[in-house]
């Protein structure tokens, strides 16, 4: 029971984590078709604008001012590089984006070092939220699963319920049409991709003080936040909350699992001989929890291409 | 503008003939190629292998170098692949380098001493030899031992063996042992470490588990997994983030538990643990607060600007210990010949400000002492400028600290 409840716990706030920063690919995905590879460079850029903020004027300030900046980035990157390469289709901006991640991580090294910079949560934010089974369980890991589900509402009722969110469906979905009516297209796409970066930011924001920053923290949660993607169908804001939920959960739960293929055996009799064999017979679960969730793309891929609530096929 | 780049050009040219005309006058020069991670997610240790052979070469070469000449140093980023070290151990010996030097990754470790294997085996007479500062596998002194291969730095049952005697002087290290570490060569290495020191530490293993490395961003699920098991002392070969992110779990959840580490003095490691960090335990080459005096690292900030941290140390006295073999030989401005430096290195003995390093001949792994350390407030030398760093706990001897050569080498040894 304890066992259940602690890694439930741990699943949905690191699922959240994980909304946290894909949501700002699945809007930009979902509203514009472009690919951005380089999204979780803008999660780092907003943990290091935030750690470089907050060091001169205060954690919260940090927090405020880096999506801001790292959305300001996001436009000039929309406004600028994006368009030479769009008449070119999704491989060229794939490409663009992708130099442009590497161009940030050295960057990055460039101004703030090759190692960890010391940012962190303020001490007032360090405390344990409630005690469960005699392990603190932190406030600010709950805190972290409050701003992606606020992030959730209001992205999804912005996007359903007002007149910028009709706007902005509509220049996906027939530009030519909404633009004829009056609408300033170009415009309407870089605010949706500064949006889409200031998500990010603010992600690193506050993730950064909890998890280290660090020049490589781009490139590792980077190919995470493309595999919730595509599990919960591109473009779809519900689906890449369903998959980071279930990335976190799988994940949470396979490291407490000692199951390996010889332990399955046992079932049938033939465990001693498969651990005779050892190698993957023995692999225990938990020793590749970080490959569940590629595991879980691989299987979504299979029974539903488009993904969980995708709708491109 | 044409005209004028073309005249440039054969000038540059006919320079170069001439240059190369003199050259053959002087003395063929020392050449070592740097073989390392210098860009990708590994730059920040690779960097600081590479600054600790630059400043070593510089102190050769204030010395008035070797065989009449300055010794050259070159870089090549190996971007953290064993493919791209492959590429790049080509291009070094193609540039004519001698000694190669790499110390990030025991992966590119092992590349490269297949590299050095093959290509010595193809090229009698003209051989490379391959100083490893940072590769710990123990395969790369047991089935992949060689003559030109030479790993100064420790080894896993070195750093846990040095450990548990410290922690066990100390108190601290309870009865009920966990291990976790990164599911690969070197992680694997400190899991049987942790295991066959069993006995000598008087300890029950309560649990071990192997996890991907530097894959995973949540560590609340293995410290949920820790805290059920209940130790006193958790080991851990674990580094970078992977170490860092287990730390600062355990602390997020309250859970009091010694650390055992072998790469805690990581730069930023310190600072993002923040009072977490405080009473864990580090088992290492070298500390600056266990060294018998303030000479070498003063030096060291007077050269680079920073006291030596993290892997630097060691790997400047491997070049010194280079130098002193060097020292031995004279090759009168003749051809260089790497199988005499390799056998002049076998036989020096270097006194480094924690002790003496000696190279054990069998399988070229160095015999030398291990620093433990505990992380303490106001220490003498502080980490990542925080009031936090390390303060000696014991220093382990060399004889001390050595474990057998393994049934697995076999070293071919040049007949001379």
């Amino acid at each position: 029971m304890e066992f259940a409840i602690i890694s439930t716990l741990n699943g949905v706030t690191y699922g959240l984590l994980l909304f946290m920063v894909s949501a700002g690919l699945t809007l930009i995905f979902g509203m514009m078709g472009v690919l951005n590879f380089a999204h979780a460079s803008f999660y780092m850029l907003g943990a290091y604008i935030a750690y470089a903020v907050s060091s001169l004027f205060g954690f919260w300030t940090g927090i405020i001012v880096a999506p801001i900046v790292v959305g300001i980035i996001g436009m000039l990157v929309e406004r600028f590089l994006l368009p030479r390469v769009h008449a070119h289709g999704h491989a060229h901006e794939l490409l663009l984006t992708f130099g442009l991640a590497l161009i940030i991580e050295e960057l990055i090294k460039l101004f703030f070092g090759d190692f960890p910079v010391n940012y962190q949560m303020p001490d007032a934010l360090r405390f344990s939220a409630f005690h469960i089974f005699g392990t603190g369980y932190p406030f600010y890991r709950m805190l972290i699963g409050a701003v992606a589900i606020i992030m959730f509402t209001v992205l999804w009722l912005l996007l359903t319920r007002t007149r910028t969110g009709i706007v902005v469906r509509a220049a996906e979905r027939l530009p030519n049409m909404a633009e004829a009516l009056g609408h300033n297209i170009p415009v309407v796409f870089m605010f949706v991709f500064g949006t889409g970066a200031a998500l990010a930011g603010l992600a690193g924001a506050v993730a950064g003080a909890f998890y280290p920053t660090n020049p490589n923290m781009g490139l590792e949660l980077g190919v995470i936040v493309f595999v919730v993607v595509v599990v919960g169908g591109l473009g779809s804001l519900k689906g890449s909350l369903v998959a980071s939920l279930l990335i976190g959960l799988f994940s949470s739960f396979a490291v407490g699992l000692d199951w390996s293929l010889a332990g399955a055996l046992d079932i049938v009799g033939l465990g001693d001989w498969a651990r005779s064999i050892g190698g993957l017979m023995t692999l225990e679960l938990s020793s590749v929890s970080a490959t569940i969730p590629f595991a879980l793309m691989l299987v979504i891929l299979l029974v539903r291409p488009a993904g969980l609530l995708g709708e491109r096929n | 503008m044409k005209r004028f780049t073309k005249l440039a050009a054969s000038t540059a040219a006919l320079l170069g003939t001439f240059a190369l005309g003199a050259q053959t006058l002087h003395a063929e020069p020392l050449k070592i190629g740097i073989i390392e991670s210098l860009s990708g997610s590994q730059t920040s240790t690779g960097r600081l292998y590479a600054n600790a052979v630059k400043y070593g070469v510089d102190k050769i070469n204030a010395a008035g170098g070797f065989n009449g000449e300055p010794v050259q140093v070159t870089e090549y980023d190996n971007a953290g692949g064993a493919p791209e070290a492959a590429d790049k151990f080509r291009q070094a010996v193609a540039d004519g380098v001698d000694i190669v030097i790499q110390g990030a990754s025991s992966a590119i470790a092992g590349q490269l001493t297949e590299n050095v294997r093959k290509y010595n085996i193809r090229h009698p007479g003209k051989e490379v030899m391959f100083i490893n500062l940072g590769g710990e596998a123990t395969e790369l002194t047991g089935d992949k031992c060689q003559f030109y291969h030479f790993r100064f730095t420790t080894t896993a049952p070195m750093r846990v063996n040095a450990l548990v005697n410290a922690l066990k002087n100390a108190g601290d290290l309870g009865d009920k042992v966990y291990s976790i570490n990164q599911n690969y060569s070197w992680g694997k290495d400190v899991q049987a470490a942790v295991e066959a020191a069993a006995p000598a530490g008087g300890y029950d293993i309560v649990g071990e588990v192997l996890h991907d490395v530097n894959k995973i961003q949540d560590f609340a699920p293995f410290v949920a997994r820790i805290k059920s098991a209940n130790p006193d002392t958790v080991f851990t070969g674990n580094w970078s983030n992977d170490l860092l992110l287990l730390m600062k779990a355990t602390g997020d959840a309250g859970l009091k538990v010694t650390f055992a580490t072998a790469y805690l003095d990581q730069p930023g490691n310190i600072a993002n643990a923040g009072a977490t960090a405080l009473g864990h335990y580090i088992a290492n080459n070298y500390d600056n607060a266990a060294a018998s005096s303030d000479e070498f690292p003063e030096a060291y900030k007077a050269a680079t600007g920073h006291y030596p941290i993290f892997v630097e140390g060691h790997s400047a006295f491997a070049i010194a210990q280079l130098q002193q073999a060097l020292g031995t030989l004279d090759f009168k401005g003749g051809d260089i010949n790497v199988t005499k430096i390799a056998l002049a290195l076998e036989n020096s003995v270097y006194d480094s400000p924690v002790g003496p390093i000696s190279v054990r001949k069998e399988d070229h792994q160095t015999i030398r002492p291990v620093v433990v350390s505990k992380v303490v407030k106001n220490p003498k030398y502080p980490a990542d400028d925080t009031d936090m760093g390390f303060q000696t706990v014991e220093v382990i001897p060399g004889e001390k600290a050595i474990y057998p050569v393994q049934d697995s080498c076999k070293m071919q040894r040049p007949s001379e």
